[in-house]
């Protein structure tokens, strides 16, 4: 019998709890994998983020939210009050909510571009937390806020490739949130981002026939055979649904 | 009066004939509507402890509602996906067991709806109620139509749950006639 193309048993997997992911995703994802989540405002990338840090800590892995653009406190006030959220798990210190500006604040960085030993020293004291803290899934939302402080495209790169060394190395599984504008080509504002992450997430808007819908495609993702098909995206307080976006129809334009 | 018996009956009595997971084409005319609606719900689903999801593309989920309050049918087990009352820029106020989508165009958000709503009970089975795919064909090109139907129906059926299509027999096509066909398992023509 001939071997199968791709084997998915070679990775462990680090099981989103988000089930249509998984599933696309033939059982989670590879743990470890640095995975970009791209998408335009109000497509869902926070709602999935979230989900996948509760799902994991309610299954006993560590989980942190770094948060760049907005305070942890108002983030919360706007989430969607997930039916399986229990508060238990941030007293407990299973989830933990961090706003990057006070990271910034205790290492000195006061400036608006960070230089390449900031830059480092950066990356490195986020592998400290993470150690530091056991956590297996990580969020920073958005990696895009803190390339708009490093600014030139080698740094970038060298903060994402330390970052993401150091975190899979871990055992750590990473969601990095990128902010793009819904006529942008590419799925990261600097192009770095999307060539050194191990995945793609792309969430988007479509319209079609005057409907908006929002849509999920997982673009690329080292280490598992997975769908590439577009699907249909519902926040719900269950949890985020998919379900295969219908071709049937007369598309307007892409999203 | 006898009718509506016979028809509250017959429906009940099919559908309890039909094995776990069905999916089933209801042909019927618009003069036996609530009589169906009756039997479907009241002597079939109560009978089998069922929870209901009934997705209304035809007339608004209140109107409905009001019609299961007269017959003094329980709505404790009975949710609504609502695909006319937004468009129809119907009462601002909303049932707290219906939920919106925006139109009947959006038939991916009507599957999310569906699914959101039999997640929300994990202990029951459920059925699901399309009413109608007549209205929906008003909507949606044939095409998209049978892709919504044979994804929803055999997930549904992967699930567990029953599925029955209303066909309101004035308004049927060959197109929908045959749609029907390819994705259910049985058909019951409604007085005949």
């Amino acid at each position: 019998m001939p071997a199968p193309e791709h084997s998915d048993d070679e990775r462990e997997r680090c099981v989103t709890g988000i089930d249509a992911i998984d599933h696309i995703l033939n059982g989670g994802v590879p743990r470890g994998n640095t995975v970009l989540i791209s998408g335009s405002v109000g497509t869902g990338k926070t709602s999935i983020c979230i989900e996948f840090l509760v799902r994991g800590a309610l299954n006993g892995e560590n989980s942190l939210y770094l948060s760049v653009t907005e305070p942890t406190d108002k983030l919360l006030m706007n989430v969607i009050p997930f039916d399986f959220f229990d508060d238990k798990l941030v007293r407990q210190g299973k989830l933990q909510f961090v706003d990057l500006p006070k990271i910034y604040d205790k290492l000195g960085i006061d400036k608006e571009d960070l230089d390449f030993d900031q830059t480092r020293l950066l990356a490195d004291t986020i592998a400290g937390i993470v150690e530091e803290q056991k956590i297996r899934r990580l969020v920073l939302d958005s990696v895009t806020s803190v390339c708009y402080r490093i600014r030139e495209q080698e740094r970038i790169r060298d903060f994402l490739l330390r970052l993401g060394t150091v975190l899979s190395a871990k055992g750590c599984t990473t969601l990095l949130v990128s902010e793009i504008r819904s006529s942008e080509d590419g799925y990261s504002q600097w192009g770095v981002e999307e060539a050194l992450a191990d995945g793609v997430i792309v969430t988007g808007n479509l319209e079609r026939r005057g409907d908006l819908l929002r849509t999920l495609q997982i673009v690329k993702m080292r280490g598992t055979t997975h769908s590439r098909a577009k699907y249909v995206l519902d926040l719900t307080t269950s949890g985020v649904l998919l379900v295969p976006l219908l071709k049937g129809g007369s598309v307007a334009s892409g999203g | 009066m006898a009718v509506e018996v016979s028809i509250t009956s017959e429906i009940a009595e099919k559908l309890r004939a039909l094995p776990d997971s069905s999916a089933v084409a209801l042909h019927l005319k618009s003069d036996q509507y609530f009589d169906a609606i009756q039997g479907m719900l009241d002597r079939f689903a109560m009978k089998k402890d069922l929870e209901v999801v009934y997705v209304t593309s035809t007339i608004p989920s209140q109107s409905i509602i009001n019609a299961l309050e007269v017959l003094e049918i329980p709505m404790d087990h009975i949710w609504f996906v609502d695909c006319v009352s937004q468009i129809m820029m119907s009462q601002a106020k909303r049932h707290p067991h219906a939920i919106i989508v925006e139109s009947p165009t959006m038939l991916e958000n009507i599957m999310l709806k569906v699914e959101f709503l039999i997640r929300g009970h994990p202990d029951r089975n459920a059925l699901v109620v399309l009413d109608s795919i007549n209205s929906l064909a008003i909507h949606n090109n044939t095409k998209i139509l049978s892709e919504f139907l044979h994804i929803l129906v055999n997930h549904l059926r992967s699930r567990g749950a029953y599925t029955v299509i209303f066909s309101m027999r004035e308004y049927e096509t060959d197109e929908i006639r045959n749609m029907l066909v390819l994705v259910s398992d049985d058909s019951i023509e409604l007085g005949k």
